[in-house]
């Protein structure tokens, strides 16, 4: 699902946190979002998302420039902190599945599934508040990836997370790309990560869209001096 | 100039006050000892222990019919007040509007409202001169239901919203980026709230039917029509009944313990 931005801005208290005049997603790519903190990466995931509304503008989803009322249900987003619903894990990731009316043996296949791809096998029927970060972060992938949704967002889904689950979550993002074209979008601070993960990058400072390219050629050359700062670790965070 | 209906009240109130009074003295006046007066309460409360017992165990209809109504009167004043505490607690935690924090104010200042305070309030609107006079409600379980009604209303209002304002945000973007829409939204939420909002409902059952000051008012403790546990606790001390006051508090006490370990075992169940 590929997304355009058009006169996209955001104020709180008259103050403009978000300013993209014209902007483009590729559909089926995997783009990266980065930027100092502050500079509107989760603000322009949360327009995205339909979790906060833009002072100006409007974002269409998709080749028909469709509205989000229409797609919202093709969404699903992933955040830092995940907040995972008080019962088992086998009912959190079948969750999207009953609200969209899936019968149940096609839900007890997805999960199945989802649960074997993220090594969750063991844990499902535990109860949600009895996983670790990295558990409850893989499961909260698992339940956002159970609908197969055609725009992913995540927000720094990987922060606090130890190594051997941040590769197995980047692995299932790379997976899950290339066998269905499901458009991700993934908030990061880490440079190295939108490399392994991403094929496109986004360079947001100070809400405004600096720098948009492939991974190769933005983090290796990039064409705007502030995007080069940044990489080079010369802008503050 | 005092309105009638007013001057009525107060004069009620003076001649039970004076009544009581007089009982007491004529009861008490022969007891010089202080050590008399122990020795009695000691003996009451251990004979209230063995009577609540035998009043449990005898079937005692008219006890059990007062159970009955107490239970009846709470349960369904909890039931009319979750309809309406609970939207309102949610509405209030989920929306911001001109004048929130006023009703936030005094929906907090509602949760410590005097029994007495409820009951004079409604009495003075279903007294036969008030504007609901006609319906002629004063007197009967239905008043003291409208009475509780307006004591647990608030309470059941002012927890929700304090549950829902700390969650609800949470609960309402991962519901919307999980595809839920409208009622599936609110029913995620009472789903994830259901500990804390259990808690308000047994808390507001709780002040129903410990409370005393508003059902009297309103209820006039008629024995066979309006008398509950806490009336009739009152009537029994009124009368020196010592010992059934206290078997009947030891009922009411029970019956708090059998509702608290209901929540107790639910919130245990819903941990593990």
């Amino acid at each position: 699902m590929q997304l355009f931005f058009k006169d996209l801005s955001r104020e709180y208290d008259g103050k403009k946190v978000l300013d993209i005049p014209s902007g483009f997603v590729a559909g089926g790519s995997r783009t990266a979002v980065v930027g100092p903190n502050g500079s509107g990466k989760s603000t322009l995931l949360n327009i995205v998302a339909g979790l906060d509304q833009p002072t100006t503008g409007r974002v269409f989803y998709g080749h028909e420039r469709q509205e989000l009322d229409e797609v919202s249900r093709d969404i699903t987003m992933v955040f830092q902190k995940p907040y995972l619903i008080t019962a088992s894990i086998e009912k959190n990731i079948a969750y999207p599945m009953k609200i969209r009316d899936y019968d149940d043996a096609e839900i007890e296949k997805r999960v199945a599934e989802l649960c074997d791809e993220l090594g969750l096998t063991d844990l499902r029927k535990r109860r949600s508040w009895k996983l670790s970060g990295g558990e409850i972060q893989k499961v909260s992938l698992a339940r956002a990836l159970s609908f197969q949704p055609k725009l992913l967002l995540l927000d720094e889904p990987t922060a606090n997370i130890d190594p051997a689950t941040t590769a197995e979550i980047e692995r299932m993002l790379i997976k899950i790309n290339n066998d269905f074209g499901t458009t991700i979008i993934f908030v990061t601070h880490n440079l190295a990560q939108a490399r392994r993960v991403c094929n496109r990058i986004i360079f947001l400072n100070k809400g405004q869209l600096i720098e948009e390219g492939p991974c190769s050629q933005v983090l290796v050359s990039p064409r705007q001096e502030l995007t080069r700062r940044f990489i080079a670790g010369e802008l503050l965070y | 100039m005092i309105p009638a209906f007013l001057e009525y009240i107060f004069e009620y109130i003076t001649e039970q006050t004076q009544l009581i009074s007089v009982e007491l003295v004529q009861k008490n006046y022969k007891k010089t000892n202080i050590g008399d007066y122990k020795k009695d309460t000691m003996g009451e409360i251990a004979k209230g222990g063995s009577e609540a017992l035998n009043l449990i165990l005898s079937g005692d209809p008219e006890l059990y019919g007062i159970v009955g109504l107490s239970l009846f009167v709470s349960g369904i004043s909890v039931l009319i007040s979750t309809c309406i505490g609970l939207p309102l607690g949610v509405l209030l935690g989920t929306h911001n509007f001109r004048g929130k924090g006023i009703i936030i104010r005094i929906t907090y200042t509602f949760m410590s409202l005097p029994p007495v305070i409820a009951g004079l309030f409604v009495f003075l609107i279903l007294m036969r001169r008030g504007p609901f006079g006609y319906l002629q409600l004063n007197y009967t379980p239905t008043a003291m239901i409208i009475a509780q009604v307006c004591l647990v209303t608030p309470i059941i209002m002012g927890l929700t919203y304090n549950l829902v304002k700390e969650k609800a945000r949470t609960i309402r973007n991962l519901a919307l980026t999980l595809g839920a829409r409208g009622p599936s939204i609110l029913t995620l939420m009472i789903y994830e709230m259901r500990v804390g909002l259990t808690t308000a409902l047994v808390s507001g059952f709780g002040r129903a039917i410990s409370e005393v000051g508003a059902v009297m008012i309103v209820g006039g403790n008629i024995k066979g029509k309006t008398r509950v546990m806490t009336t009739y606790i009152t009537e029994l001390k009124t009368m020196g009944d010592y010992s059934r006051a206290i078997a009947v508090g030891i009922i009411l006490l029970i019956i708090a313990f059998l509702i608290t370990t209901i929540l107790y075992n639910f919130q245990e169940r819903e941990s593990k």
